[in-house]
């Protein structure tokens, strides 16, 4: 057993997860604040990156303006798509608003790379290429920056819903008919988790893009995300960052352990696993709040 | 004023007259009617557009100088989106409409539609898709590959690794890391004989389709300690395994790809970062090849080209090019034979199938298909990225054609027995 090798798998997984984990935020403000799950943050993420990457490159603003710049006009989608499309949706069974997010999903997926050109774009953010070896375990640079930069996004969140607007949208997710009794906008307060789980998808979909450049298959980031969130619970914020990391150490061990066994593809079925074996043994995930109905 | 019946039906022709003259003008030409379904937004969009773009422009450049053989090319282009039943109902209207030639670029539609051009006998092009063992002419008649399999470039590799190693890959170790599909596994076959008979130990790594995600592979191909890494893949998965292979400290003057590998990849790893990769080339890169100079004074210089003039001379839109001159060739060969048709699948196939010493002033390496080879006799070059430009480090040469073509035969007897 090559031990370093697994070290090494292991602290690659840890970073890879969270940079998961970030695009997985998304789905928990959402499912949080409006109980809807949302599948499109995939495509979102991908959306992001194409945003950031046309401001810089066809519009040539300086990266560290494009960011910025992306994430303020994502945030815009994100209120808009709840205000055009998702509050229509009010009143309606979950699974239509569900569907409705699988169609933006497909959607975004084909116009985005119809627009800008499916080849895979470069979105260079100033990440180090170079190795970087402690003794003989290589830590991956790019990978280690992203998921710091992502764990300090998610905390970021945490601090968030402690502040006076959280716990407004946590009264939103608890009772949303109480709330408009006491005089909380709830629209309100569903639109800007909308807005924010734009921003953490283009904060995840700038990381990603520029450790593998930017393309259709960035909206392939929810199956990952999917699996984190049901693994953490739907709706806990330090369960997402738990079960981001163990996607990420579960994914990186499989490549290494399993796949010299089973000659290869055991990556994308620990995922699928992750998400079966969750709902089947604990499906309010491990952090998730198991809701009592009175009848 | 009045307007009488007959000043009106007059008046009517004469305005009628210039929209409709042309087009029987057209057709009274002698025309050769290609159909290019390809995949323009799914799996082979990272080289569909250049590809096409290179196609497109050859075939204007053709038409403007009068034909070939006194035929003027048609293409009609449509999206099949890698999607069977689009790509069939695109062949089918093609057949109807008189196409004696299909180019899908896509290895699954290629596979499917092999039944159907053998049985109605329209040349499908498999340049650098479909099945490897199509260059046996004798059980695919109407399937041409015109260019280098899989099978070659793996074969030619392994021989470049070989000059690079004074002549002996004895003891040495070889990783190849490759997308988990059919087309991923293609050079195994020939990689696990070649290491019998060269006496290198070769370990495979494969990774997730598209692959995205390549973090945990390369520290695995890095502490094999390889002699040498080839990496076989297609768009995101070619960037991402080279971005990996830069940021796990591999050196890249030991890394090699296949054909697919081009400035745009470069670009979106690094021009910088990638310098010292090697590719296979099955023709010459870049603006400098006669053809090349041609289109862009003759078509691109006179607002005709068929897409970005910054596309011209990468090394897809040349792979285009390249094959629409061995399309003409066979035109031109056909009409030799035959000058008055009548064109039908068949018609082409005699030229085709008789090219000979064929390199489109310099364009391609000299090819040469015959009734049993339609690989052309199997020559490439390897060449490496300078950091600008991918540079030829070799001349045209084959390599490992016996163990090649023992692949080949043994598959296509195969298919010869149970037309699978």
């Amino acid at each position: 057993m090559d031990w370093i090798l697994l070290a090494e798998l292991s602290t690659n997984g840890v970073f890879v997860g969270l940079m998961y984990a970030l695009v997985s935020l998304g789905i928990v403000l959402i499912y949080k604040t409006s109980g809807t799950a949302n599948l499109a943050q995939g495509a979102i993420a991908m959306t992001g990156g194409y945003v950031t990457w046309a401001l810089a490159t066809l519009v040539g603003v300086p990266i560290w303006l494009a960011i910025p710049a992306a994430l303020v006009i994502m945030f815009g989608f994100g209120l808009l798509m709840e205000r055009i499309a998702l509050r229509r949706m009010i009143g309606q069974p979950v699974i239509m608003t569900i569907m409705l997010t699988l169609g933006v999903e497909i959607m975004l997926r084909g116009i985005l790379p119809g627009v800008f050109g499916a080849a895979v774009k470069r979105l260079d953010i100033g990440m180090p290429q170079q190795p970087l070896f402690v003794g003989e375990l290589l830590l991956n640079r790019a990978t280690m920056i992203g998921g710091s930069i992502s764990l300090l996004l998610i905390l970021l969140s945490l601090f968030f819903f402690n502040s006076r607007f959280g716990v407004v949208m946590r009264a939103v997710a608890d009772d949303q008919t109480a709330s408009w009794s006491v005089g909380i906008r709830v629209e309100r307060a569903i639109a800007v988790a909308w807005g924010l789980a734009a921003v953490s998808a283009t904060a995840a979909g700038v990381l990603w893009g520029s450790t593998q450049g930017v393309d259709w298959s960035l909206s392939l980031l929810l199956i990952k995300a999917l699996a984190i969130a049901i693994l953490g619970g739907l709706d806990s914020i330090p369960g997402v960052l738990i079960a981001g990391v163990i996607v990420g150490v579960a994914e990186s061990l499989a490549t290494g352990v399993l796949d010299p066994l089973v000659g290869g593809g055991s990556r994308d079925v620990v995922a699928a696993v992750i998400i079966l074996v969750t709902l089947l043994l604990k499906p309010h995930g491990l952090f998730g709040r198991h809701h009592i109905e009175r009848v | 004023m009045s307007l009488d019946r007959r000043s009106f039906i007059a008046g009517s022709a004469a305005l009628a007259a210039p929209l409709v003259l042309p087009v029987q003008v057209f057709a009274q030409e002698k025309i050769v009617r290609f159909t290019l379904p390809q995949d323009f937004t799914r799996i082979y969009t990272f080289v569909t557009s250049e590809y096409n773009q290179g196609q497109r422009d050859y075939f204007t450049l053709v038409n403007d100088r009068g034909g070939v053989g006194g035929y003027k090319i048609v293409a009609d282009i449509t999206d099949h989106a890698n999607d069977l039943p689009r790509a069939i109902e695109a062949y089918e209207r093609g057949k109807r409409e008189g196409a004696v030639l299909i180019d899908p670029l896509s290895t699954p539609v290629a596979r499917a539609l092999v039944p159907r051009a053998l049985e109605d006998k329209i040349n499908m092009i498999t340049a650098y898709s479909g099945r490897s063992d199509a260059a046996d002419g004798s059980a695919f008649p109407y399937v041409l590959p015109l260019s280098i399999n899989y099978w070659t470039q793996a074969g030619l590799i392994i021989e470049q690794f070989k000059k690079t190693e004074k002549g002996s890959l004895k003891g040495k170790k070889i990783v190849f890391v490759h997308i988990d599909t059919p087309f991923g596994k293609e050079p195994l076959p020939i990689l696990n004989v070649l290491a019998k008979k060269e006496g290198y130990e070769l370990a495979a790594f494969p990774y997730t389709p598209p692959g995205n995600d390549q973090s945990a592979i390369w520290p695995q191909v890095r502490r094999a300690r390889p002699d040498f890494v080839i990496f076989w893949g297609a768009g995101v998965g070619q960037t991402v395994a080279l971005t990996e292979a830069i940021r796990n400290g591999l050196p890249m003057d030991r890394v090699s790809g296949s054909v697919w590998l081009s400035e745009s990849d470069m670009d979106v790893v690094g021009r910088e970062a990638a310098k010292g990769v090697m590719k296979v080339e099955p023709c010459v890169g870049g603006r400098e090849p006669k053809v090349i100079k041609d289109i862009l004074a003759d078509v691109v210089g006179k607002g005709k080209g068929a897409g970005p003039e910054n596309k011209v001379g990468t090394g897809y839109y040349n792979y285009g090019v390249q094959m629409a001159t061995l399309m003409v060739e066979g035109v031109r060969k056909a009409a030799e034979k035959a000058p008055n048709g009548p064109v039908t699948g068949p018609w082409l196939n005699e030229g085709l199938r008789s090219i000979t010493n064929f390199t489109a002033d310099g364009l391609l390496p000299p090819t040469t298909i015959t009734k049993d080879d339609h690989q052309g006799g199997g020559m490439g070059r390897i060449a490496r990225w300078d950091g600008a430009k991918f540079v030829p480090i070799t001349d045209w040469y084959s390599a490992n054609q016996d163990v090649v073509w023992e692949e080949i035969r043994k598959n296509s007897e195969e298919f010869k027995k149970s037309g699978k």
